[in-house]
């Protein structure tokens, strides 16, 4: 591995802790059938220094000499009958499995595989450079940070996955070439979570924390600062061990193809399967082929349940139908044992599968109630002479209360469509094609109109060329204007959030705020994984405050939704004009942004502002500001589900053109994309 | 050196804590560098500008485009594009070499993802009809000093490229034809206003240590910093003639700390105490924990000791873990670790 030439490899038998992780990893060496691991944990755990130490353990496959997509005798060689571009007369020759690294700013022609610019110069032809794909065939495929993965690039490997082969439809080349590879991946969750296909993908799946016990961690630190001082030192150290496991893997490797999993054990992967509710078969398969595996690296030729019970809970982790913890991670729960416990994990899953069971009806909170137990406990310094209160404080009008933060969630995914204008900016929420030299690189193409020229794609357009045309003045290269490829780079930019709070007296009662809060929370913690910019309206007693201006500052916005009171009367109109002030002055500043208003009230509107009936106001005000075809609204109602409701919030929603949605349903788990059924603009 | 238009590094009034932050990673570059918090007007930008009057030196093929050392194996020589080094290092012969104070690179927050990675050579390419790799920063500051103003204002996508190389001290270029992979080791020194916006907890977590600095409350040191100012705009180079002895003593002294740092020993019952420490206040990971340990005992060879003493670990919590304390979402970051420990341990440790 190049790489690995660069910069020496922290041992992986040096790794303290992280069985889990470990046990991933070494399964995939002994049979890549598994599929890949995805490592997900929290930042400084070992995540990739264990992915970048497996390659010294990886064992050893035949490759035809010079064959530039890992051919070898083992495999029919379909392709090979096509392909030209290696001697098979030649011996074949063994040479370890690779890790193959894919950075996140890989180009596509570099992926999947271009035109070889050097050879079409020189000889004329068009003859394929291989991309990562290819030298990734029968190996491993790494990505760092996997979850930053830009869509496009997402697409690619996906494909390959499926189809076990890599495409290759471009640049005038038209090309198939055996793509089998086990995809290894680490992630940080707090970054934001992994598109459901690509999760898929993974065979396993591990979280990984810090190790807890005081000794371990100083054992830890002593042999880092050893290996800084002394790499080679540390890696001679442990190299018994290393080749020890090395010798297991590849002894396992032989070993794998005898192991037989008895019939009735098939049975009980499937009810594993089943009680987990996992969508697909892959999980079946999964567990088949890593149980097989297990046993082959314990020196069994038969699977036996404990294999099993070892295995599922890694391929169930990431299928589980609700398995998509919200940033930050939970700390372990009591639930996390099961991996120490093999013999009764079956069991464990069930009873788990019990408390999933409730989870999913409709008005319980998702596995978030740690963190919100959390924020509960801890709540933000609030402003002085302010006393806290329980949020079942009984009705008062003047008084200003804070209230805690209730329960966050995980929201739903709110965004704009994708259109055909370009925009500038930075973040992640909408997909929009970039204009400007921002952005990344995706691709290239012929179209012209942005004088952002692809030189790397135009040279390869040229280059079959260039023995036939006139050359000149030292240039060896001659363009012509239909060889021009211009870049299209695309990114997601932010949109622009404004939160408008109704922070009335009549929001105090039954634990309105507290939801409310926890609502908006949610969806700043969801605003920061888009780096959105976010501003806040709060109303209460006769006016309406920006109480944040536009930033890009979430935290701030988290602060002053802590330390907001809650008091006084509902001045909705007055708050539905100076959001529209806020609009008018955001999109003037950026004609193509797309901003999204939230507005979390009951909707009872009872301060007038010229004199007419307060309602009637808010909702000629909202008819108004509906005008603007560029800002969404959506309304979060407040008013608690009892008998007595006006349901005021859905009058003002329709009047604003939003849809209206009770805090529960900004759940990610209860309802479609809101943006789908909306008709929003 | 003998730029004169810099501002001493030795005059800057104040704000010890990051200037002891910027001096320790000059000790030990693996400590991987410091992020700068605060206002506008601080000397953020002064003190880091500042640094190249102090920096150490390093030896380095004579323009070698990665700044290998001429005792490094020749990895990437093979590739590289230049012709007249390559086959003698090849070769293992000797080439020329330099010696050099270590680069300070700043990285513009509008930088190209291409400029920073490092991308296809068009020139080469269009005259020569040959693929060639053009380096970008991250080569340029292997083993140097890279320097992000405002880093919470970079774009996305190059704090992504950021991350990767400045944990496992290699890029890999997959971009635009090229296939390319070179070491990127540097210490990492970023300047912000939180003001305007947090960091990615991940960058946050590359940083190795954190400070804040705020304006001087003090009065005499605020006329001391109008002064000195004056002094430095109306003759720079009178003004570094005075500070030059000072600037002097210092680079010795960081000489000696970076001599001194491998014979610096850590006792067992201090490194139970720093990971005490990082238990109590809850930090993610265990680079908090190294990265500890690695301050207390450069703060220990800085001051000229072999051994780690109780206020070394005390001092190194200050600066290693504020950015790393396990916070609510969306909480500032910590002021103080101290007090994040004690607010702690009367309920018996941290959630």
């Amino acid at each position: 591995m190049k790489a690995d030439a660069l910069s020496p490899v922290f041992p992986f038998a040096a790794i303290a802790g992280q069985e889990d992780m470990k046990l991933a990893l070494l399964l995939n060496a002994v049979n890549p059938g598994i599929g890949g691991v995805l490592v997900r944990g929290e930042k400084g755990t070992a995540k990739s220094t264990a992915v970048r130490a497996l390659a010294a353990l990886l064992p050893a496959i035949t490759v035809y000499p010079g064959c530039p997509f890992e051919c070898g005798p083992e495999e029919a060689g379909r392709h090979c009958r096509r392909c030209k571009l290696c001697d098979r007369t030649q011996p074949a020759v063994s040479r370890k499995v690779r890790v193959v690294t894919l950075p996140l700013n890989a180009t596509e022609d570099r992926v999947s595989g271009g035109i070889d610019f050097d050879r079409a110069i020189r000889t004329g032809c068009r003859v394929i450079q291989p991309g990562l794909l290819a030298r990734a065939h029968r190996g491993i495929l790494y990505i760092d940070e996997v979850n930053l993965l830009d869509d496009h690039l997402v697409d690619v490997i996906l494909d390959a996955a499926a189809s076990r082969e890599n495409r290759i439809e471009r640049e005038g080349i038209s090309f198939s070439h055996p793509a089998q590879f086990a995809l290894v991946g680490t992630m940080n969750p707090e970054e934001g979570e992994l598109r459901p296909q690509l999760l898929d993908r993974f065979g396993l799946c591990v979280e990984v924390h810090g190790v807890p016990g005081r000794d371990e961690r100083v054992e830890m630190m002593i042999l880092r600062e050893a290996f800084d001082a002394d790499p080679e030192g540390v890696i001679r150290r442990f190299d018994s061990r290393t080749r020890a496991i090395a010798a297991g893997i590849e002894e396992a490797r032989r070993l794998l193809d005898q192991v037989v999993l008895p019939a009735p054990l098939r049975g009980s992967i499937g009810d594993l399967c089943r009680e987990a509710r996992v969508s697909g078969h892959r999980a079946d398969l999964v567990i088949e082929q890593a149980a097989r595996a297990h046993a082959a690296y314990h020196q069994r030729t038969e699977v036996t349940e404990e294999d099993i019970a070892r295995v599922a809970p890694l391929a169930l982790y990431h299928r589980k139908r609700d398995a998509a913890p919200a940033p930050p991670p939970p700390p372990p729960p009591s639930g996390e044992q099961e991996h120490e416990h093999p013999e009764d994990a079956p069991e464990q899953d069930r009873e788990e599968q019990h408390e999933e069971d409730e989870r999913e009806e409709p008005d319980s909170k998702p596995e978030q109630s740690e963190q919100s137990g959390e924020a509960e406990q801890e709540p933000e310094p609030s402003p002085p002479s302010e006393e806290e209160s329980p949020s079942n404080a009984p009705e008062q009008d003047v008084l200003e209360k804070v209230f805690e933060v209730g329960d966050t969630f995980k929201v739903k995914h709110l965004t704009t469509p994708k259109d055909r204008v370009f925009r500038r900016g930075s973040g992640r929420r909408s997909r929009t094609r970039i204009s400007g030299r921002q952005g990344r690189y995706v691709r290239s193409t012929e179209a012209r109109g942005t004088q952002d020229i692809a030189l790397d794609a135009t040279l390869r357009a040229a280059a079959p060329y260039q023995l036939r045309r006139k050359r000149g003045n030292g240039i060896a290269v001659v363009l012509r204007p239909e060889d021009i490829r211009e870049k299209i780079r695309e990114r997601r930019i932010g949109n622009f959030l404004l939160f408008v709070v109704d922070a009335s007296g009549s929001m105090g009662a039954r634990g309105r705020m507290a939801a409310t809060k926890g609502a908006v929370m949610s969806l700043l913690l969801d605003a920061y994984q888009k780096r959105d910019k976010v501003a806040m309206i709060s109303f209460s007693k006769s006016e309406a405050r920006v109480s944040l201006p536009p930033t890009s500052s979430i935290e701030l916005a988290a602060r002053l939704l802590t330390e907001m009171p809650v008091g006084g009367r509902t001045p909705l109109s007055a708050a539905l004009v100076k959001a529209g002030e806020v609009l008018r002055g955001q999109t003037l500043r950026d004609p193509t942004s797309r901003p999204i208003v939230l507005l979390m009230t009951d909707g009872r509107s009872n301060v007038s502002l010229f004199g007419d009936k307060p309602i009637d106001e808010s909702l000629a005000l909202a008819r108004n500001l509906a005008r603007d075809e560029r800002v969404r609204f959506i309304v979060v109602d407040t008013e608690s589900t009892g008998l007595l409701r006006f349901g005021l919030a859905e009058m003002i929603a329709s009047a604003l053109g939003a849809r209206c949605f009770r805090t529960n349903d900004l759940q990610v788990e209860t309802l479609l994309d809101i943006v789908k059924g909306d008709s929003g603009k | 050196m003998n730029d004169h238009s810099i501002y001493p590094f030795v005059a800057i009034v104040g704000q010890d804590h990051m200037k002891l932050a910027l001096v320790l990673n000059l000790v030990n570059p693996t400590l991987s560098g410091v992020l700068i918090r605060g206002e506008k007007g601080t000397a953020k930008s002064t003190a880091v500008r500042a640094l190249a009057d102090i920096l150490p030196a390093v030896t380095v093929v004579k323009e070698c485009p990665f700044q290998l050392a001429p005792w490094d194996d020749p990895v990437h020589c093979r590739e590289c594009f230049r012709v007249d080094c390559r086959e003698k290092r090849l070769a293992h012969e000797p080439v020329e070499e330099v010696t050099r104070p270590i680069r300070v690179v700043e990285l513009p927050v509008g930088a190209t993802e291409d400029r920073v990675v490092g991308t296809l050579d068009l020139e080469y390419a269009l005259q020569k009809g040959e693929k060639r790799v053009e380096p970008g920063l991250l080569a340029a500051v292997h083993r140097g000093i890279l320097y992000v103003d405002e880093v919470n204002l970079l774009d996305d996508h190059v704090v992504d490229v950021l991350l990767d190389s400045a944990a496992m001290g290699v890029n890999t270029i997959e971009r635009e034809g090229v296939s390319f992979s070179h070491q990127a080791r540097f210490v990492l020194v970023g300047t912000m206003n939180p003001e305007e916006g947090e960091l990615r907890p991940q960058l946050l977590d590359r940083f190795g240590l954190c400070v804040r600095v705020e304006g001087i409350a003090d009065r005499d040191a605020r006329v001391q910093v109008m002064e000195r100012r004056v002094a430095f705009d109306e003759d720079p180079a009178h003004f570094a003639r005075e500070w030059e002895s000072e600037s002097l003593d210092l680079v010795e002294k960081i000489e000696a700390a970076r001599r001194l740092y491998d014979k610096v020993e850590i006792a067992r019952d201090r490194l139970y105490a720093i990971a005490d420490y990082c238990l109590e206040v809850g930090v993610d990971g265990h680079r908090g924990d190294i990265i500890m340990m690695k301050t207390a005992k450069a703060l220990a060879a800085f001051d000229g000791r072999t051994a780690v003493g109780k206020e070394d670990v005390d001092e190194a919590a200050e600066l290693a873990l504020p950015h790393r304390v396990r916070r609510q979402p969306l909480m500032d970051v910590a002021e103080s670790v101290d007090k994040v420990r004690h607010k702690h341990s009367p309920e018996g440790g941290s959630k």
